[in-house]
C-alpha cells in the first residue's frame, strides 16, 4: 500500500488497513501495530515480554520463545514502516522483573532496537517501575491532540490506550470466526495486544462497558493473512 | 474343595454352591507362583475368582500390612466391588480389613492408609501412581502378596493403561514377592494382554486361564414395519417398537452411542410414554447426583428402561435387566458382546438383545455384527504403546518418591510393556523435559525441576515440586467444560441480546445445576438459540464466568441439533464383513426387503464396492460436481481422507469447495467436472489415491488444524508442562485452554521437533485421525480402484449425499465469517 499524503519510504504488503480516527490518519498493520504516518510512529501496545519465562517460578517451564518472536516482529515492522519512534502503550513486560530476566540474544536485540530508534515506555500495570534498559519511561504522553494512555477511560478524550486486549467473534449464517482486533470509534481507540503470548478478551464482555458508542463503533479483525473491517451487527 | 479353608468352604455348602472351574484354576495358579490373565463372561464370578486366593490365604494366616491391591478402571466400580466383597467376607467371618480409596476418598483417611494400610485396598490407576509417589512407598509395599486388576481390557489401550503399566514396572521392584491377577471380559489376542502383564515380572511364569461363555447370547435386529431411514442417528421410526418391547420386558437397557443419541431417545420415548413409564437417561454429563440417583433406583428395580451411553458400559452390577437394545451402529463385536453381558447377570440362562439400526447402512452392520457376535470374534482395541507425556510424569513422580539413577529406572521403565522399546536416547530426553523443558535454548537450568546429585543420581529441586506433582497427576483431561445452570428466565430470552453488544444484565443465580457441557458447544450459540439437554428443551441464556445460564424453553424442536460425544469408529473387523455381505448377493435375502432392494438398484445402475476393492463414483449435480467413495474405515479416517484428497484435488485444479464424511463413505464436491477429468486422464484416481498424502499433505495439514491444538492441551497437561492446579488457586479450563494455544503456537513455531510437539503429532495421528488405518486402507486399495462415471446420483450414494448439512461440513476457509462480514461493511458503506 502506498500512502499519498506521505513521502516518506514505507514497503507494506497488502495487509494493512487504513484508520482515520479523530481526523488523524493511521495504519493498522497485521501484526497488530498502529503506524502513524503523520508522527512516523509505530505504536504498540501490551507486549507482555516474559511472559512465558514468568511461569518458570511456579515450576511451568513453558516455552522460553515468545520474548524473542515478539521483538522480531517489531524489528519488522519498525523495519518496513520506517518508523524513526516507537511508543509502547503499557504492559511491555510481563512483569517488572521480566527487564532483567531477558535471555542474553533478547536483550541484546531490545538494545539494539531502543538504541536505533526514539523509544518510548509508557508504565502499566503489569511494569509499573521505570528501568534503563534505554528509552524513555513515562506515565502517559500526549502527541498532537491525541493522549496515548495504558487504560483507557470512560471519561477520556482523543485515547488511544492498550490494556484490554480486544478481541471479537462473528457469527454468519453459522459460520463463526474469532480473533484479536483494533475497535474505536470517535473518542476512543483501543490497540491489541501485540504480544506473541498474549490472548484476547472479547469487546463485547463487560470490562468495555461505556467505553464505546455500539452505532458508530468500528471493529477491524486481524485474520491469517488479512485484516478485516467488519459489520459489527455479526458480532457475538 | 479340600482347597478351600474350612469357613469358606462352609459358605459355599451352605449355599449349594460349588467352586467353578475357573475358581479353582485361578487359586492352584497362585499356589504354583503364578500371575494370571483371566478371561472369562460377564456374571462368571470373575472378581470373586480374582479375590478368592487373597481369602484362602489370609483364612489360612494373618498377614500384617498390605496383601491386595485391586485396581478397577472406575471410581464406581471399585465401592461396588468393596460391597460385594464385605458381604461375603462377614458371612464367612473372616478378619479381614476392606477399604477404598479413590479420588473421592477424604485427605485424612488417605493419609491414614499410607501407614496403617487395609490387607485389601480398591483403587485406580491414578491413586497407585500417587501411592507410588511417596518416600515411604517401599514400606507400604513391602508386604504386598497380590495385585488384581478389573477389566483390564477397557484399560489397556487408554493412557490410563500406560500409567498403570508404570505403576507396576514399579510395585514389582517394592514387591518383589507380589503376583498379579487379571481379570478382563472380552479380548481379541489374550496373548498379548497376558505379555502384558507378565512382563514386569518377568521371568515368574504367568498363565492364561479362559473360561468360555456360559449360554449363547439370544440376538436378533429389530424387525420394525417402517421404512428404515437413509441416514442419519436417530430410531426414531422404530419408536413404538421400542416402547413396545420395553413394555413387554421387566427391566431394559438401551444403548446409544452418542450423549445427543441418548438425548434424542430418551425425548422421543417420553413423547409417546401414555403409561408413564419409569424410563431414566443416563450419561457422562448429567450432573453425578443425578446419575447416582438413577443407578441406586437401577439396582432397586424401580425403572422399568433406562437410556443410556457407554457410561454404563462396564461390570457395574445391575441387578434385573432382561434385555439389552443396540440403538445405532454396534461399531464392534467385543463392544457389543460387553454390552449384552449387561443383560442377566447369570451365566445359565441367555443373555437377550436386539440390535437396532438407525439407518441402512447401520442394517448392515448390525446384520455383520450379529453373525460376529454369534461366532464370538473379537475385535477389542490392542494394548497401546507408550505415550511420552505420560513417561514424563511418571519420571517425575519416581523422583518425588526418592532419588532415582537414570540408567535403573530406564531398566525398571522398560518392564512396562508400552515402553518395552523405549530407547535410552529417548528416555534422557524425556528426563530432560520433566528436569528444565526440552528445550533446545537452554533457558531454565535455574529453575530446574531435577538436578544431579553429585553422585550422579537426579532428585528433585524442593518440596513444593513434589507438592505440585501430587495434585496434577492423572492422564484424564477433560474437554473445558461449564456447569449448565438453569436460571428463571422470564419468557423467552430475546435473541437480539447478544446482537447489539455488551449488554449487561443482572443475571439471576442459584439456580439449579443440570451438569456440564463442553465449554466450546456454548462458544456457537446465540442467546435465544435452543438445544436439548437432560431430556429437556433448554435455551440459552448467557455465559458466567464458568457457567452457562438457560432457562426452559417452550419451543417444541430444540434449534440447535447436536453437541458432539463419544463417537466410536466402526471396528476393522466388522468394516470387513459390511463390505463381504455387500460384495456377496447371495446373502441379501437375510436383509430385510427394502435394504435388499436398495442393493439391488445399486448393483443395475451402478456397481456394489467389493471385499478389496474401492469403489469410487462421480456425477454431476445441481451445478456442482461430486465424487462419492466407499472405504467402510469409520468416520475418523473418512475425514482425514477428505482433508487431504480435497488438498490434492485442489493442486489438481478440480476447485473442491467441501466434504462430508459418514461411518462407511465418503462425499467431495467442487467446481470442476470430476467425471470428465477423470475421463480424460486429467486426474488420476491411483495418484489421487496414492499414500503418498500421508506424508508432505498431512504435515501441511496438521500445522494449520485445531486438532493439535487440544491434543497439545492434554499432552501439555499430563506430562506436567502446564498444571491444572496449583497449591491455592484452582485453574478453570477456560484459562487454560487460551493459554495452551498460544504455547502451541509459540513452540511449534520455534521448535517443531519438540519431544511434547511429537507426542501430539503421534496422538493426533492415532486417536483422532486414524491414520494408520487410513495407511492401511489406501495400501488395500493401491491399483485397485474402480471409477463409474454416472449420470446422478446412485442408490448407494444417497445416505452420505443425506448426511450435508447434518454433519461439519469441512474445507470452507475458516476466516470465510470474517471475509464476509467485511463485504457486508462495504455493502452498507455503498449503500449509504
Amino acid at each position: 500500500m502506498v500512502l499519498a499524503n506521505t513521502n516518506r519510504t514505507h514497503s507494506f504488503s497488502d495487509k494493512t488497513c487504513p484508520v482515520d480516527f479523530n481526523d488523524h490518519q493511521f495504519i493498522a498493520l497485521h501484526s497488530g501495530a498502529l503506524f502513524w504516518p503523520g508522527e512516523n510512529t509505530l505504536l504498540v501496545a501490551d507486549l507482555h515480554l516474559e511472559k512465558m519465562s514468568s511461569f518458570a517460578r511456579t515450576g511451568q517451564l513453558l516455552p522460553p520463545y515468545d520474548t524473542g518472536a515478539t521483538l522480531a516482529l517489531l524489528r519488522d515492522d519498525i523495519k518496513t514502516s520506517g518508523a524513526v519512534r516507537v511508543i509502547c502503550l503499557g504492559d511491555s513486560f510481563h512483569r517488572d522483573e521480566g527487564v532483567l530476566s531477558l535471555l542474553d540474544a533478547d536483550l541484546e536485540l531490545l538494545k539494539e532496537l531502543v538504541s536505533a530508534v526514539e523509544w518510548i515506555w509508557l508504565k502499566g500495570n503489569h511494569d509499573p517501575s521505570p528501568h534503563d534498559i534505554g528509552g524513555k519511561c513515562v506515565d502517559q504522553i500526549a502527541i498532537d491532540d491525541l493522549a496515548l494512555v495504558h487504560e483507557p477511560s470512560v471519561a477520556g478524550h482523543n485515547q488511544i490506550a492498550g490494556h484490554l486486549h480486544p478481541g471479537a467473534r462473528i457469527r454468519i449464517n453459522g459460520r463463526t470466526s474469532k480473533g484479536p482486533c483494533f475497535i474505536y470509534d470517535k473518542r476512543l481507540m483501543i490497540l491489541p495486544a501485540y504480544g506473541k503470548s498474549t490472548g484476547n478478551l472479547s469487546i463485547l464482555s463487560n470490562a468495555y462497558d461505556g467505553l464505546f458508542d455500539k452505532k458508530t463503533m468500528n471493529v477491524i479483525m486481524i485474520g491469517k493473512e488479512k485484516l478485516y473491517p467488519v459489520a459489527t451487527k455479526f458480532l457475538f | 474343595m479340600s482347597q478351600l479353608p474350612p469357613q469358606i468352604n462352609n459358605w459355599f455348602t451352605d449355599r449349594n454352591w460349588k467352586l467353578r472351574e475357573h475358581q479353582s484354576d485361578v487359586l492352584k495358579a497362585y499356589n504354583t507362583g503364578h500371575s494370571t490373565l483371566l478371561v472369562a463372561p460377564t456374571g462368571s464370578g470373575k472378581t470373586l475368582a480374582g479375590f478368592l486366593p487373597t481369602l484362602v490365604e489370609l483364612a489360612n494366616a494373618p498377614h500384617k500390612g498390605l496383601h491386595t491391591l485391586y485396581i478397577s478402571p472406575l471410581k464406581a466400580l471399585a465401592v461396588d466391588v468393596a460391597r460385594n466383597l464385605l458381604d461375603p467376607i462377614s458371612e464367612m467371618a473372616l478378619d479381614i480389613k476392606v477399604e477404598t480409596r479413590t479420588g473421592d476418598t477424604p485427605a485424612s483417611k488417605r493419609q491414614r492408609q499410607r501407614y496403617d494400610p487395609p490387607q485389601i485396598l480398591l483403587t485406580t490407576p491414578e491413586q497407585l501412581a500417587l501411592l507410588i509417589s511417596h518416600p515411604d512407598a517401599a514400606r507400604l509395599f513391602g508386604s504386598l502378596r497380590r495385585i488384581v486388576l478389573d477389566e483390564l481390557h477397557a484399560l489397556v489401550s487408554s493412557k490410563r493403561g500406560e500409567l498403570l503399566s508404570l505403576g507396576l514396572a514399579r510395585l514389582a521392584i517394592l514387591a518383589p514377592d507380589m503376583n498379579i491377577c487379571a481379570l478382563s471380559a472380552t479380548i481379541g489376542q489374550p496373548d498379548l494382554l497376558l505379555e502384558w502383564i507378565a512382563r514386569p515380572l518377568y521371568p515368574k511364569p504367568a498363565k492364561l486361564i479362559s473360561m468360555q461363555g456360559g449360554s449363547a447370547a439370544v440376538l436378533s435386529i429389530l424387525a420394525s414395519k417402517n421404512r428404515v431411514p437413509w441416514a442419519g442417528h436417530s430410531a426414531s421410526y422404530a419408536s413404538q417398537d421400542l416402547y413396545q418391547i420395553i413394555k413387554d420386558h421387566r427391566t431394559s437397557l438401551l444403548f446409544v452411542n452418542t450423549r445427543s443419541q441418548a438425548e434424542n431417545l430418551f425425548k422421543e420415548l417420553w413423547d409417546i410414554n401414555e403409561e408413564n413409564l419409569a424410563i431414566a437417561l443416563h450419561h457422562g454429563s448429567l450432573d453425578v447426583a443425578q446419575r447416582r440417583r438413577i443407578e441406586s433406583a437401577m439396582v432397586q428395580g424401580k425403572l422399568k428402561a433406562i437410556v443410556c451411553t457407554s457410561t454404563l458400559d462396564l461390570g457395574i452390577d445391575w441387578g434385573d435387566v432382561d434385555l439389552v437394545m443396540q440403538i445405532g451402529a454396534p461399531k464392534g463385536s467385543s463392544r457389543m458382546l460387553q454390552r449384552i453381558g449387561r443383560s442377566n447377570h447369570r451365566l445359565d440362562t441367555p443373555s437377550k438383545a436386539i440390535l437396532v439400526p438407525s439407518n441402512r447402512f447401520e442394517v448392515l452392520e448390525c446384520e455383520a455384527a450379529l453373525r460376529a457376535v454369534e461366532e464370538g470374534v473379537q475385535d477389542s482395541e490392542p494394548p497401546m504403546d507408550g505415550s511420552m507425556d505420560v513417561l514424563a510424569q511418571h519420571v517425575l513422580g519416581m523422583a518425588c518418591a526418592g532419588e532415582f539413577d537414570a540408567v535403573e529406572l530406564h531398566n525398571e521403565i522398560i518392564k512396562a510393556w508400552p515402553y518395552k522399546d523405549l530407547s535410552w536416547q529417548q528416555f534422557e530426553r524425556v528426563v530432560d523435559f520433566v528436569s528444565s523443558g526440552g528445550y533446545a535454548l537452554r533457558a531454565y537450568e535455574r529453575y530446574a525441576k531435577l538436578r544431579l546429585t553429585a553422585e550422579k543420581k537426579w532428585r528433585i529441586a524442593n518440596q513444593k515440586i513434589a507438592q505440585q506433582y501430587r495434585l496434577n497427576s492423572g492422564t484424564i483431561i477433560e474437554e473445558p467444560m461449564v456447569q449448565v445452570r438453569l436460571v428463571k428466565g422470564g419468557g423467552e430470552v430475546s435473541s437480539a441480546v447478544g446482537k447489539t453488544g455488551a449488554k449487561t444484565q443482572k443475571i439471576p443465580r442459584g439456580g439449579r445445576a443440570l451438569g456440564k457441557m463442553e465449554e466450546y458447544f456454548f462458544n456457537q450459540l446465540l442467546p435465544g438459540d435452543t438445544f436439548l439437554f437432560g431430556g429437556e428443551i433448554l435455551a440459552f441464556h448467557s455465559m458466567g464466568e464458568s457457567e452457562a445460564y438457560v432457562v426452559r424453553s417452550f419451543s417444541q424442536n430444540p434449534k440447535v441439533p447436536a453437541y458432539m460425544g463419544g463417537k466410536f469408529p466402526l471396528s476393522t473387523y466388522l468394516a470387513q464383513r459390511v463390505r463381504a455381505l455387500l460384495a456377496d448377493h447371495k446373502n441379501w435375502h437375510k436383509l430385510p426387503d427394502q435394504v435388499s432392494k436398495w442393493l439391488e438398484l445399486q448393483r443395475e445402475f451402478s456397481q456394489l464396492p467389493g471385499r478389496d476393492n474401492l469403489l469410487v463414483e462421480t456425477f454431476p449435480r445441481a451445478d456442482k460436481s461430486y465424487l462419492v467413495c466407499y472405504p467402510f474405515e469409520g468416520r475418523l479416517a473418512h475425514q482425514s481422507l477428505g482433508m487431504l484428497l480435497t488438498r490434492r484435488l485442489e493442486r489438481m485444479g478440480a476447485r473442491p469447495l467441501g466434504f462430508v464424511a459418514s461411518e462407511y463413505a465418503l462425499a467431495i464436491w467442487g467446481l470442476g467436472d470430476l467425471s470428465e477429468m477423470i475421463n480424460s486422464k486429467r486426474i488420476s484416481l491411483d495418484e489421487l489415491f496414492s499414500s503418498e498424502m500421508l506424508g508432505d499433505d498431512l504435515e501441511e495439514w496438521l500445522a494449520e488444524s485445531s486438532l493439535m491444538r487440544r491434543t497439545f492441551r492434554n499432552c501439555a497437561m499430563i506430562s506436567g508442562l502446564i498444571e491444572r492446579r496449583h497449591p491455592g488457586k484452582e485453574k478453570t479450563g477456560r484459562q487454560i485452554t487460551m493459554s495452551s494455544d498460544l504455547i502451541y503456537d509459540v513452540l511449534y513455531t520455534h521448535e517443531p521437533d519438540h519431544i511434547l510437539i511429537e507426542a501430539t503429532r503421534r496422538e493426533v495421528a492415532r486417536g483422532l485421525l486414524d491414520i494408520k488405518r487410513l495407511g492401511q486402507c489406501l495400501k488395500r486399495v493401491k491399483n485397485r480402484i474402480v471409477h463409474k462415471s454416472l449420470s446422478r446420483i446412485s442408490p448407494l450414494a444417497v445416505p452420505v449425499m443425506l448426511e450435508i448439512g447434518k454433519e461439519p461440513i469441512f474445507g470452507e476457509g475458516r476466516e470465510s465469517a470474517m471475509a464476509e462480514a467485511a463485504d457486508e461493511l462495504i455493502r452498507e458503506a455503498s449503500a449509504s
